[in-house]
């Protein structure tokens, strides 16, 4: 059990990572990934994830998530630490405290937009009726009331991503990690889903991680991190910070 | 997931089907073949069967001397011994032409071996002389017009010699194919042509006290002829089968086959539908779900499609069981053991589909959601 320190702000952490490590390949084909990654995030914050394709984000956020083992370094995850966690107890974690957003919406296009959404549920043990009641709330929260027995292919990409959130916060998780959640969505319907995303951020037991290459929502976020080369090189603390930087 | 996916769903009910009904069909077949074999022993009935000490199935004949019914009787374990006569002869209907049957010749007295049910006509009329009474197949096989079929007062000649129908009895078919005529022993004599020893077999009971068993092995030790109890003969005449002819391995063949085909169509079929979702698998996995429920839930999905495909192959195996039964051919038997066994394999098929299915998730990288 981690006992996360607070920022000199007075923040409290949600995320802690020190000296991070990940390799893929042995040899010469070896592949650092990440190289000793100091990173922290904040409860109550949505925190961007930025850089040129292959710094390694999307590793970052797998190993944050808990979906992908690392050889060094330590992190915590509100009360979890991560290192030297059984695989069992790692998917344990996911399962009550990880919410996902991905690209590409998952969604299982065979069943109806109700059951997708009870999935998180339905793996933490709940009974069918209390997921279905549950993941019909949290499909009304996300603005699709009514809409509970279409199928994903029914919905528009907008709409998938909705249907996405829901099912990322129908379980309460501590932690939503999302990956490039608008890269498949024009300007507007990104815009409200990142709109929809800051408003789940706003819980002061919440975290919410965004990795994205899509610079039109880097406005949305609390914070960004700028990784380069396997290491978050700077952390801006608002958008404006960064965008000064980049002579936006 | 596989329920929605329909060209997979349809593909693996189909593969399925097509192997249960391959197997239950097939396997149907040949032990409906095999009861053929053994129809001798419904047909005529007996606790014991007294043979040449060189036979070792039913339908093998090796003619014993007529003294040798008096060596049986002699034995304290014996109730009673029945001479038999069988053999294949030629009857010759109305048209001249020739049809061969299967000639058994009862003990006249006794009438032990009679057929098993009789649907017109009295068995004692065989008493009389030049009688017979035939099964179905002979009424069919023996009649020159069939909307006039062979009846009781009709007769045909067997070597010569009048055969006059009293009777028409039911009789389990016989894997020569030949129409059962019963007649007494001494008639089924006049009919065969002379040799120097005639008596087929003969049939005995066990005296009060002695088991079949304990009846043969005394028959044997006494006369040092070869005694068989029913469930002994039948075995044997198995046995004989399975060794000396293609049957079992021609069955065996198509059996494996329709086992392959399912094996190959549910386990190609299976795992393509895992590759194909194996992003929803990833993330189902990120999400927190065990291998253990990704595993149960593919073994579900497995085994429904595999339950749905065993109902329609049995079920097409029993249509065509009730179609064959109203022509009696080709020979068609369907013990409950048998959809069981095919539900077993069934299961089994669905499984090592599914295990393969099963390791590529225990190998999958939950972090392979993130790639793109």
């Amino acid at each position: 059990m981690a006992n996360l320190p607070k920022t000199e702000a007075g923040h409290e952490l949600a995320i802690h990572v020190r000296g991070v490590s990940k390799t893929f390949g042995q040899g010469e084909a070896a592949i650092h990934a990440l190289k000793d990654v100091d990173f922290d995030a904040r409860k109550g914050e949505m925190l961007m994830i930025v850089g040129p394709s292959g710094c390694g984000k999307t590793t970052l956020l797998s190993v944050i998530a808990g979906t992908l083992t690392f050889e060094k370094g330590e992190i915590d995850v509100f009360d979890a630490a991560l290192q030297g966690m059984k695989q069992r107890a790692i998917t344990e974690f996911r399962k009550r405290n990880v919410g996902f957003i991905f690209q590409q919406f998952n969604l299982i296009p065979t069943i109806n937009l109700l059951e997708n959404v009870s999935v998180p549920l339905l793996i933490n043990g709940w009974t069918r009726r209390r997921a279905e009641e549950k993941a019909a709330a949290t499909l009304a929260v996300v603005g699709l009331a009514g809409r509970e027995k279409d199928l994903p292919t029914m919905m528009s990409g907008g709409q998938q991503q909705r249907v996405a959130i829901a099912r990322a916060l129908v379980h309460d998780p501590r932690l939503v990690i999302c990956d490039e959640p608008t890269s498949a969505l024009d300007k507007d319907t990104g815009g409200h889903i990142m709109e929809l995303l800051r408003e789940v951020a706003r819980h002061p037991d919440r975290c919410v991680v965004v990795v994205t290459h899509d610079s039109r929502v880097f406005k949305y976020s609390d914070r960004m991190a700028e990784m380069e080369d396997g290491r978050v090189e700077r952390i801006h603390e608002s958008f404006d910070q960064y965008a000064n930087k980049q002579g936006l | 997931m596989l329920l929605g996916d329909r060209s997979k769903y349809l593909m693996l009910v189909g593969g399925l089907t097509f192997a249960a009904l391959l197997m239950t069909q097939q396997c149907g077949v040949f032990i409906g073949l095999l009861s053929w074999t053994t129809s001798h022993m419904r047909n005529m009935r007996a606790s014991i069967w007294v043979v040449d000490p060189k036979v070792e199935q039913i339908n093998e004949i090796k003619a014993m001397r007529d003294t040798d019914v008096n060596r049986v009787r002699s034995v304290s374990a014996v109730a009673y011994a029945v001479p038999l006569y069988a053999g294949i002869l030629q009857a010759r209907v109305a048209d001249g032409s020739f049809k061969p049957v299967q000639i058994i010749g009862l003990d006249a007295t006794t009438l032990v071996g009679r057929p098993p049910r009789i649907l017109a006509g009295r068995l004692e009329d065989l008493r009389l002389p030049n009688t017979v009474m035939i099964d179905e197949l002979a009424v069919t096989r023996l009649s020159l017009d069939p909307k006039r079929p062979l009846r009781i007062g009709d007769s045909f000649e067997i070597n010569d010699r009048e055969a006059r129908v009293i009777g028409i009895c039911r009789t389990d078919r016989h894997f020569f194919g030949y129409p059962y005529v019963y007649t007494t022993y001494e008639q089924a004599l006049q009919f065969a042509p002379p040799t120097r020893k005639m008596l087929s077999m003969v049939l005995a009971e066990p005296a009060a006290g002695f088991t079949a068993e304990q009846a043969a092995r005394q028959i044997e030790g006494e006369t040092h002829l070869k005694a068989y109890t029913e469930a002994e003969f039948s075995a044997s005449t198995l046995r004989w089968f399975f060794r000396n002819t293609g049957i079992p391995a021609s069955f065996g063949t198509t059996i494996l086959l329709g086992f392959i085909v399912g094996v190959a169509i549910a386990g190609q079929t299976f795992y393509s539908f895992v590759l194909e979702n194996l992003r929803h698998l990833g993330a189902l996995k990120a999400m927190g779900a065990s291998n253990a429920l990704l595993g149960r839930m593919l073994l579900l999905q497995a085994f429904t499609v595999g339950l749905i495909g065993y109902g329609l192959g049995v079920g097409l195996t029993v249509l065509f069981g009730m179609v064959v039964m109203r022509t009696g051919q080709p020979p068609f038997l369907l013990p409950y053991q048998l959809p069981l066994a095919t539900l077993v394999v069934i299961l089994l098929i669905c499984s090592l589909a599914a295990l393969l299915g099963i390791r590529k998730i225990y190998k999958l990288e939950p972090a392979v959601v993130f790639r793109g």
